[in-house]
């Protein structure tokens, strides 16, 4: 593995009973690119963020995260997972944003930022408000501290996720469609976030279907269809492709 | 798989359900009406108790006798003004236990359940007005019969009624599972004469329907009857003819011969020397006890 | 007949006074049983979700058989069969706790199954993926939003554990309704019972605000 690679997939397959989402999906990041995966519905992109996230489990193929191994294939071709330290280990070195944002709606902005931290990084409690008002600074969302989700906006709540995730200090963070429970004029929001955390340098993939931010922020660009990579390759070379999938597919998308 | 755990429910269930009806069974058994074998096994259990019954020598070593009765049973077991279990069943027990040297323990029960009280060990006598018949002396091991009882009729004062075949085309109620139920029945042609039979959770409704002309005519325990009649000044009366006779018995279980044969030898005791007849005097201003 | 004992008409502070030795009975089973009943729930609930077979069909039968059968016979069974099959004698007043307490346990358990069954997976996704155990999920993320989603149901329950009591009067035990039914053969009236049915309504009374109370508490969120 490269010095440089912070995630590993390699001829990782999937299928929930009948149904096969991943096929033998290969792919490489590495520290500090921003990749976007974009694709139709069902083409298995949310599958590949939660099978890295162990949400799911791959039925075959090779895993490796921050150069630790997550999984990889016996003599027989089937996934064998690592042991439950190295598991949470990884866990803890990446971070996953979901569409749906998920906040605690029983814990105020500020607890569901800082509880992760405090229970499972045993920060204390002050250091770990500290983190969290600090971010919630960056974020522009100061005054909130003190609020529920419910009383925040889609974007707002979108943000103290990315806050939430932030604050356990990942790697590399997934983002699952982040924008698409968002109303329009909300994304902007969302996406200015985004876009400072390329500007630190952080290692992204975004799933989304937001072509023109996509095409603004990532390094690299992968079109998934039925369970496997079409295209890949800088957001120009993508969308003025010749490849008639991704064609067919970006021509409901106008930039 | 499905077929699998399919087979495993049922067979868990099985098993469970058949536990409780062996434990439902079990119960029962002890309860259930006469019949040959039971009486043979009755004949084999006074037998053995005969040999080997500690009955009476427990009860002396725990220097308690546990009385069970429901008490809401007024003159024979009820609550006074001052929340005491008192009643001329309790003062008998009273004397009983006393000549015996040891303590009495009232022990409220449900009423339903006082056979499986009896057998559970919960009580160790039954002693509430509680009747003898052929089905109950199955279940239950009585003392001679210590005091006398009719199951009569209660009109009101004004009805005009007075005799049982003036109540044809009429309503009569009374307490649903209790000896006058049983005496109704063995009464056909008088039944069959009525409009309408009522059966009452407890006498007190039943005196409420009288009251309030939803019934004619109520059919109970005389004692009770009259208890309740002198109590509250009511104007009723009581029909000469009575349905049944019947007796009270204070009922032990079947294997407690020696205790059964301790309390009976007491009364007869009490019956001898005269305290029978004061206690009942006492209760009912002259002596309604048979013991002799 | 000549009765010389005799009764005053309706002594109301000896009849209310033992109506209140009664309610005082009724209050501790209520107690009791809530306490025990509660926890017990939640711990059946859980081995309901459980994948486990041997686990997961008993506990189905054991629901089964508590919601399906009435508590008056289960109070009666629980009285009876030890002293009668098993020769284990039993005291009437533990019994009743134990009845109740099994009985409503069940109850309670579909009644938080339901409630954690209702709490969006995703919340558990997100805290899976920020490293939170699956015990620290249930106990600081699912647990608090399920008893806020079934307090209502919860209060319901209460209050028919409190009209409940009085089913312990067939197995001896001196309640409230018990106690209701001596005072009315000792009067002959039926004012017993209707005391008895105000202290019943004061009880359920206390029990509701209570609740509503939680439930104000329990409302400094949405969702």
């Amino acid at each position: 593995m490269p010095m440089d690679e912070i995630l590993s997939v390699s001829h990782v397959s999937k299928s929930f009973g009948e149904l096969d989402v991943l096929k033998d999906m290969s792919l490489s990041v590495s520290r500090g690119e921003v990749v976007s995966v974009i694709g139709p519905s069902g083409s298995g992109k949310s599958t590949l963020l939660r099978v890295v996230n162990q949400l799911e489990r791959a039925e075959s193929g090779l895993i490796s995260v921050c150069g630790r191994v997550l999984c990889q294939n016996d003599d027989k071709g089937h996934a064998v997972y690592a042991d439950k330290e190295t598991l949470k280990s990884i866990r803890l070195s990446i971070g996953l944003v979901f569409q749906s944002f998920h906040l605690f709606p029983h814990y105020s902005i500020l607890k569901n930022i800082t509880e992760a931290p405090v229970l499972v990084l045993k920060k204390s409690r002050e250091e770990a408000e500290d983190t969290a008002r600090e971010l919630l600074k960056k974020l522009g969302l100061s005054d909130k501290e003190s609020a529920f989700p419910y009383q925040l906006s889609g974007g707002q709540q979108q943000r103290v996720a990315i806050a939430r995730t932030l604050a356990m200090n990942p790697q590399m963070i997934f983002f699952d469609e982040p924008t698409s429970a968002l109303d329009p004029e909300l994304t902007g929001e969302v996406l200015k976030v985004i876009r400072s955390l390329a500007d630190e340098h952080m290692t992204m993939v975004v799933v989304t279907h937001e072509m023109a931010f996509a095409g603004e922020l990532s390094d690299r660009i992968i079109f998934m269809d039925q369970g496997v990579i079409i295209e890949e390759g800088a957001p120009e070379a993508v969308f003025s492709s010749d490849h008639e999938r991704t064609r067919q597919f970006l021509q409901h998308y106008s930039k | 798989m499905k077929s699998t755990r399919g087979m495993t429910l049922i067979l868990a269930m099985l098993l469970t359900s058949s536990v409780l009806v062996a434990g439902c069974s079990a119960m029962t058994k002890t309860t259930s009406a006469a019949s040959a074998s039971d009486a043979s096994q009755t004949v084999t259990d006074s037998t053995k108790a005969a040999a080997a019954d500690d009955s009476l020598a427990k009860v002396k070593t725990a220097g308690t006798l546990i009385l069970g009765l429901d008490s809401a049973f007024p003159p024979m077991g009820f609550m006074n003004d001052k929340n005491e279990i008192v009643g001329f069943d309790i003062d008998l027990a009273r004397e009983v236990t006393k000549r015996m040297g040891i303590e009495l323990k009232l022990q409220p029960i449900d009423w339903d359940s006082n056979v499986l009280e009896l057998n559970s060990g919960n009580i160790d006598c039954i002693w509430n007005g509680f009747s003898i018949s052929e089905e109950r002396k199955a279940e239950v091991n009585f003392t001679d019969a210590y005091m006398q009882n009719r199951q009569v009729v209660i009109v009101r004062g004004d009805s005009g009624i007075t005799a049982l075949a003036d109540l044809a085309g009429k309503t009569l109620c009374l307490q649903a599972g209790s000896s006058a139920a049983d005496a109704l029945a063995s009464h056909a042609d008088f039944k069959a004469s009525l409009k309408n039979v009522v059966e009452l959770s407890d006498n007190v409704t039943a005196f409420m329907e009288l009251e309030g002309k939803t019934s004619d005519a109520i059919l109970m325990d005389e004692i009770v009857a009259a208890y309740y009649i002198t109590q509250n000044n009511k104007d009723y009366k009581i029909l000469d003819e009575s349905l049944a006779d019947e007796q009270y018995g204070v009922g032990f279980r079947l294997g407690d011969q020696s205790l059964r044969d301790e309390v009976n030898n007491q009364l007869k005791a009490m019956a001898a020397d005269g305290t029978l007849a004061k206690i009942s005097d006492t209760w009912f201003g002259k002596n309604v006890t048979v013991i002799k | 007949m000549n009765f010389n004992v005799s009764l005053s008409a309706m002594d109301y502070s000896s009849m209310v006074s033992f109506l209140l030795e009664g309610t005082v009975k009724a209050v501790e089973l209520f107690f009791l049983t809530i306490v025990l009943s509660l926890p017990l729930g939640l711990l059946v609930a859980r081995l309901r979700l459980s994948k486990i077979m041997v686990v997961q069909i008993p506990i189905k039968l054991y629901l089964l058989i508590m919601r399906g059968t009435p508590l008056i016979l289960q109070l009666m069974f629980f009285m009876f069969f030890p002293p009668l099959v098993l020769g284990i004698p039993v005291d009437r007043f533990t019994v009743a706790v134990f009845s109740f307490t099994v009985n409503y346990a069940a109850y309670f358990a579909e009644i938080y199954r339901g409630g954690i069954e209702s709490i969006p997976v995703g919340q558990q996704e997100a805290a899976y993926v920020l490293g939170l155990s699956p015990l620290q999920t249930f106990m600081r993320i699912t647990l608090p939003q399920v008893v806020k989603r079934i307090i209502p149901t919860i209060a319901n329950e209460s209050m028919t554990l409190v009209k409940d009591t009085a089913l312990a009067s067939v197995i001896g035990v001196t309640e409230l309704f018990r106690n209701a039914e001596s005072m009315k053969a000792t009067y002959f009236s039926v004012v017993p019972i209707a005391v008895a049915g105000l202290f019943y309504l004061i009880m359920n009374s206390v029990v509701a605000a209570f609740y509503s109370r939680v439930e104000k508490k329990l409302n400094y969120y949405k969702g």
